[in-house]
């Protein structure tokens, strides 16, 4: 009998917890579907959002490319070099080639360019927009009969949809140039020629195309999802704290998700 | 007209307000008093809609700040002016933008350099100088941060204010210059104002009315004269530093 009352409090506790979990899952989602219809409304009018939103996707793009291009020199060194370490003879060695230019317009490129923006650049807005909260500066901006989805999130995510993909093209550019570099020193007996047939031997317009578009809807991810979560920030140092990595994890997480997601569009042409 | 009616909030189980009716008629400064913790802050939010009652309502000028729309909060809110407690400085923008955007609106088109002359009249009013305009929040002290948030509150002219402390944390000078503006603005333009205290000076100083919010409802709400005159044991306790510095005095 004590067991089985033991198992059914657990049982009821489980239950419990689990449709809290869903409970506060749904009102995220709900949450933040308002917060993009609030962006919607705010889109059709850009003189409201435009001058902002340029400047901090200046501040994003031009503050950023040092690292974005670093982080895609050492992913387009290490895909030619372990491409080239794992041929043992039975592969043509222009396949590095095209190995290179798959990986990096597809996957490197953007996912690495996104995940030093998310480290960057969400970070830091989730930080900011924390901190505006906790000190009742979010209050002060609706006291004055302003909106923040109108002052602060929408110039911010408008931002991340404008300097995302140059920042994803150059990456790209970076990442093949850095591969075909260190690959001419690293594999034996590769050559230029080997490499520049195995690229144009892989290379459709489509694969660059989904590269920027892949870079936008990674930089609409990590600005909406550092807003949206700086704006929740509460309880102090401690709730700015929380904010900024709450914002990196849930970040992280959800690029690789639309990572996975988006393949079949790259499939689809 | 600023009325409270029948305010109730709570956070989690702390019950707040448990009923508050109060009202702040046209032209009218009210100093509200209480101790802290006492939910003075709470009610001042509510009447520019930063919080939303459990029960009851807010009016602000005819309009229910509980049922009214995104556009016409927006509306009301252009014509209160709040001066927050640490001042809430946006800290990426200079003194000078901070006030230019209380000053004007999402749509409007006036330039930075246009607003100068206002802005320096703005800072005047709290005295503070000119070469404060290019300065950020973080490059000031609280005192001075305190009175831009003050010329900040003034700047859009509203016909409402409301002050949560506006003289904790300033020098006994600058405290009655603030006195002094709260004073003017009410008597000279007719803005109504609730000034949340805990300097008896200041109340009694810029009160028409002071009011007492004690567990969550109003104890009192008279003239300083009345107060000070009033039996009410916990009016008295509240008042009794006052009363001693008077008689000593006298």
């Amino acid at each position: 009998m004590e067991s089985g009352e033991g198992w059914g409090a657990v049982v009821t506790v489980l239950f419990a917890t689990v449709i809290a979990g869903i409970g506060d899952m749904l009102r995220f989602v709900g949450r933040c579907t308002l917060m993009v219809g609030q962006i919607m409304k705010v889109l059709p009018r850009p003189r409201l959002y435009v001058t902002a939103a340029f400047q901090q996707a200046y501040i994003m793009g031009i503050a950023s490319l040092p690292l974005v291009l670093f982080m895609a020199f050492l992913g387009g060194a290490v895909t030619s070099q372990q491409t080239g370490a794992q041929f043992t003879g039975g592969l043509p060695l222009w396949v590095v080639g095209s190995v290179l230019a798959a990986s990096v317009l597809t996957e490197l490129g953007p996912l690495l360019t996104g995940i030093v923006m998310m480290a960057r650049i969400g970070a830091a807005i989730a930080a900011e927009l924390a901190s505006m909260k906790v000190t009742e500066q979010i209050d002060a901006l609706y006291a004055m009969g302003r909106d923040p989805v109108t002052f602060l999130v929408t110039p911010r995510v408008v931002a991340g949809l404008i300097a995302f993909p140059p920042l994803t093209v150059l990456a790209d550019a970076m990442g093949l140039a850095a591969g075909w570099g260190v690959g001419l020193l690293s594999v034996d007996g590769l050559t230029s020629a080997d490499v520049v047939y195995g690229m144009r031997y892989y290379f459709r317009p489509w694969a660059l195309i989904f590269s920027v578009i892949k870079g936008g809807v990674f930089g609409l991810a990590i600005t909406f999802i550092a807003c949206f979560v700086g704006l929740e920030g509460r309880g102090g140092a401690e709730g700015v704290g929380r904010a900024t990595t709450t914002a990196v994890v849930l970040t992280t997480i959800v690029l690789m998700a639309l990572d996975v997601l988006m393949v079949p569009l790259l499939k689809a042409f | 007209m600023i009325e409270y009616r029948n305010l109730h909030k709570s956070f989690g189980s702390l019950h707040v307000l448990r009923g508050v009716d109060l009202v702040v008629p046209e032209g009218e400064t009210l100093a509200l008093l209480g101790p802290s913790g006492s939910g003075k802050s709470v009610l001042l939010k509510h009447a520019i809609g930063l919080l939303e009652p459990d029960q009851g309502d807010v009016i602000v000028d005819g309009l229910s700040m509980s049922t009214a729309s995104a556009r016409e909060l927006k509306r009301v809110r252009r014509n209160l002016g709040y001066v927050f407690q640490n001042a809430a400085l946006f800290d990426s923008l200079s003194v000078a933008e901070n006030l230019w955007l209380a000053q004007c609106d999402e749509t409007s088109t006036r330039p930075l350099r246009d607003f100068c002359d206002d802005a320096i009249e703005l800072l005047a009013r709290v005295n503070l100088e000119p070469d404060v305009l290019a300065k950020f929040p973080a490059e000031l002290s609280g005192g001075m941060r305190k009175r831009v948030g003050v010329a900040r509150a003034i700047a859009s002219r509203p016909n409402y204010l409301l002050w949560d402390e506006p003289t904790t944390g300033l020098d006994p000078v600058n405290a009655d210059n603030i006195d002094q503006l709260i004073f003017d603005l009410g008597r000279s333009l007719g803005v109504t104002s609730i000034v949340v205290t805990h300097d008896l000076d200041t109340a009694f100083d810029v009160g028409d009315r002071l009011a007492l919010l004690f567990e969550g409802r109003i104890r009192a709400v008279a003239t300083p004269a009345e107060i000070l005159a009033s039996e009410d044991p916990v009016v008295k306790q509240f008042v009794r530093r006052t009363k001693i510095i008077e008689s000593a005095l006298h």
